[in-house]
């Protein structure tokens, strides 16, 4: 019985652990710098703006990619 | 009559005003329809869904100064290159009310070819923009933000606002932290509880205190670092101050429940330890907000600064930046410019528009020697003026740096709180000594004592307290910044809420600001009529817009004319030639320049004559704002006396005094005049609050006991006031003294609860009758009840 209570309790604590690191690391990279946006974002999420999101990593990629290579010449 | 809905902003009006077309789409303004049709184009009608109920304001109305985003002095000041060549700047977009707002405008920009990224912060209306200098100018993008409605000007990207935003983010992470680790104690803390009273197992009750030693150990040494290092600082300088408490109490209790992990008999007090270093933390991190958001209200204040200036050295004119302007300088300035320096005239007539320095919206005339200030705009002729000044020491630069110098400044009810809280911690470390000393000798049982002595500590603990003031202020304070009003410090509630009389400014304050029409003297011809329209419409001085809004709203239909040399007279007037006819509008001086017999008046007048005919004659005068019979009712109803202190002469005083609802006025009163009688109020006993926008106010509002200036109003006012009423309205005065009024009763309140607490407490935790378990759980009551009446201040009825 107390095995099984031991065990629960340390996967507690090792979860509990994980989530404060990833809350932790996305604290520190501003994630939560603007609640209010976070909020309303939630309600906003689309297939449509999922797509929009898409499209535009893959413009950054493209303009960073051809900026260095301008840099390069 | 039947309102509809304007189809793009969503505000409602009468049927009749609303451009229609088919199908069922109506517009306020032509502005609305514009963006309307843009968004429809480009694929973004998306933003009605997403804007549900919200309404937004009608688009602003198009500057065109966007090739000023493209100077190599505003490159220098605002933009920086990253590693791959790519431009940031950092902007505050103006207009933005709602989630939707923001999507709009994150989608305008990156569409926009050449932007690598925008994002706007919705909290504060920042937005980051990153985009190849090479394919797009940051014109084109700011063109782009105005295109559907919204504005966007720059901010400086400062170390401060830098520190503030990391201070936010270190907040969120420790606060965080804490949340997680008390809530995961609190959990397990469930099945010690229960086992307390029904038996448990020692070896589950030992791998629970492990678990809860974890999480406390996580919560005190990384969420309560904050208070560590207050205590270490306060005792480097020999002061006990409240972190020293917190960090204190929590240490003892922490040591206390280590020696009864490593085998000691009795119960361990993590959790306890967790929500005293949590409550307090959350205290602290609703004032790190308060601060933050008061320096984003600041940048938005900034962007009145010039970004360079047109010098004239050695015959030669060259464009500076400002901090390259020396004393002796002759600067030129064009017609809408800003002045950049302080300095003096040195040609023989200029007018200047002071109203971000004076309120007053019209012009200034500026004669050969008289001062020009920084930040007034030319709204004259090209004109040229001598430095007196360098740019660091000019009024609008020192006017900022005050008002950064007072976002600085520690709130002074704090430091009363600290204070009290330096005796109290005192008093608990001797008493708790005293406690352990005499239960030590009556008893002669270490644990028994030592248990006692945290009980006491525990129960002690300053949280209640702490958090008395600093909760209520912050609830009150972000209340007030709701609805527009920026209190600058915490001290500022309780002095408001004792005041007993308001001396209020007339010109911006109690009126408009904003000249109408009142009379006319004749009724022109269509043909006339369309003249003048055409020549008012030349001119951008506010009794020139004045009268076209007059002509707009009488006359619908009115034919355009072309004019034809049209000059600008240099605070008179305008001259102007429709095929033969000579058209003049203007004042007095102009008429009698022209040989033409007006007859004097006490309003600000206009006059129109064609071929030296005087054809009508309008009189003009500021209205009275719709909101000061609130303000007026509330001082009444609240026994307060209310004072309007005025420069202008007697008549005119009286007439607005007696529209508005005030029975005391004071007219013809300088700027020390109107300090004099702040004074003379405050001898009598009085609490004075001042209520003005203009430089001529800053005397009485720099001695009076509440400052209040209209966010419209000039900065040095902005830098002298307490209380910013930001929609520079006089409900927002009168909200201020609800919400400070309601703030002050909840804070005494708390006070009463923490101290009763204590009083209770404390002397049954002396007696032994108290175990630290009872006590850590009480202490969270208090802190508790404390918060939660806090919370009920903004639930007015």
């Amino acid at each position: 019985m107390n095995e099984v209570l031991q065990l629960e309790l340390i996967v507690g604590v090792v979860v509990t652990f994980t989530l404060i690191t990833i809350f932790v690391a996305s604290a520190k990279k501003g994630n939560f710098d603007d609640q209010k946006k976070m909020m309303d974002g939630m309600l906003f999420d689309s297939p449509d703006d999922l797509k929009a999101a898409a499209d535009k990593e893959a413009k950054q990629e493209e303009m960073i990619a051809k900026k260095r290579e301008q840099k390069e010449k | 009559m039947s309102n509809v809905k304007c189809s793009h902003c969503q505000l409602e009006f009468d049927k009749s005003v609303m451009i229609t077309e088919e199908p069922e789409l109506y517009f306020c303004c032509n502005g609305c329809q514009g963006v309307y049709h843009l968004l429809k184009e480009d694929g973004l009608d998306d933003f009605y869904d997403k804007m549900r109920n919200a309404t937004i304001a009608p688009p602003i109305e198009s500057q065109n100064d966007t090739g000023n985003f493209d100077l190599e002095s505003f490159k220098q000041r605002y933009i920086k290159t990253d590693e791959n060549g790519f431009s940031r700047v950092d902007l505050v977009i103006e207009g933005i009310h709602c989630a939707a707002c923001v999507w709009l405008n994150e989608k305008v920009i990156n569409q926009t070819e050449g932007v690598l990224e925008a994002s706007i912060n919705f909290s504060n209306n920042k937005a980051k923009v990153i985009w190849d200098e090479d394919v797009v100018k940051l014109s084109s993008i700011i063109d782009k933000i105005r295109s559907v409605g919204y504005n966007a000007y720059p901010y400086d990207h400062n170390e401060a606002s830098e520190k503030s935003v990391e201070a936010k983010r270190d907040y969120i992470t420790r606060v965080g932290v804490a949340i997680f680790g008390t809530m995961n104690i609190m959990m397990i803390g469930v099945a010690k509880y229960a086992g307390y009273f029904s038996g448990m197992d020692p070896e589950v009750l030992h791998m629970i205190h492990v678990v809860e030693f974890i999480f406390a150990t996580m919560v005190l040494f990384y969420s309560g670092k904050v208070f560590f290092k207050g205590a270490f600082f306060g005792l480097k300088n020999k002061i006990i101050n409240m972190d020293l408490l917190v960090s204190g109490g929590a240490t003892l209790t922490y040591l206390y429940s280590l020696t009864i992990l490593f085998g000691a008999e009795g119960q361990s007090y993590f959790d306890s330890v967790a929500m005293i270093i949590m409550f307090v933390l959350v205290g602290k991190y609703l004032e790190v907000l308060g601060k933050k958001s008061a320096m984003d209200s600041m940048d938005k204040i900034k962007n009145q600064i010039p970004l360079e200036a047109t010098v004239v050295r050695e015959g030669g004119k060259s464009v500076v930046m400002l901090d390259q302007i020396e004393v002796g300088d002759i600067i030129e300035v064009k017609n809408g410019e800003k002045a950049s320096v302080d300095g003096k005239s040195i040609v023989e007539l200029a007018t200047f528009d002071e109203s971000s320095l004076s309120g007053e919206s019209l012009p200034v005339e500026k004669q050969k020697g008289d001062l020009v200030f920084s930040g007034t705009i030319n709204n004259g002729m090209v004109m040229r003026y001598e430095a007196t000044k360098n740019y660091a020491n000019s009024t609008l630069s020192t006017m900022m740096n005050l008002l950064e110098d007072s976002l600085a400044s520690k709130p002074k009810i704090e430091e009363t709180t600290n204070k009290l809280s330096k005796h109290f911690s005192l008093t608990i470390i001797l008493l708790a000594l005293m406690t352990f000393v005499g239960w030590y000798f009556y008893s002669s049982d270490f644990e028994t004592s030592l248990i006692i002595t945290i009980s006491v500590i525990v129960i002690a603990c300053p949280c209640a307290l702490a958090l008395a003031t600093p909760i209520a202020s912050l609830v009150g304070i972000s209340w007030a910044t709701e609805k527009g009003l920026l209190f600058k410090e915490a001290k500022f509630i309780e002095t408001f809420a004792n005041a007993t009389a308001v001396v209020v400014d007339k010109t911006g304050t109690i009126t408009k600001g904003d000249l109408t029409v009142k009379h006319q003297s004749q009724v022109l011809s269509v043909e006339n009529l369309a003249l003048l329209f055409a020549l008012v419409d030349a001119s951008t001085h506010p009794v020139s817009r004045a009268i076209k809004n007059h002509l707009l709203q009488e006359h619908i239909d009115i034919d355009n004319k072309e004019l034809l040399n049209i000059e600008q007279i240099s605070a008179q007037g305008i001259e102007a030639y429709y095929q033969e006819k000579k058209l003049l509008g203007g004042n007095a001086k102009l008429m009698q320049s022209q040989n033409i017999a007006v007859e004097p008046s006490e309003y600000t007048i206009y006059h129109f004559a064609i071929d030296n005919v005087l054809l009508a004659t309008f009189e003009l005068e500021d209205s009275i704002k719709e909101d000061v019979a609130e303000l007026v009712d509330y001082c009444q109803s609240n026994k307060i006396k209310i004072i309007m202190a005025t420069g202008d002469h007697e008549k005119v005083a009286r007439r607005v005094a007696s529209e508005a609802g005030i029975d005391e006025v004071m007219f013809e009163m300088s700027p020390i005049d109107k300090a004099e009688l702040i004074k003379k109020l405050k001898n009598e006993g009085e609490t004075v609050v001042m209520v003005g926008d203009g430089i001529n106010d800053t005397l009485a509002l720099s001695h009076a006991d509440i400052a209040i200036a209209m966010g419209s109003g000039a900065d040095v006012a902005l830098a002298m006031s307490d209380v910013v009423v930001m929609n520079n309205s006089l409900r927002g005065v009168k909200d201020s003294f609800n919400i400070s009024g309601r703030t002050y009763k909840f804070i005494k309140q708390n006070l009463m609860i923490s101290l009763v607490y204590n009083v209770l407490t404390i002397p049954l935790a002396i007696a032994g009758y108290v175990m630290p378990l009872v006590a850590a759980l009480s202490m969270s009551l208090s802190s508790l009840l404390v918060v939660g009446n806090s919370m009920r201040i903004k639930n007015e009825k």
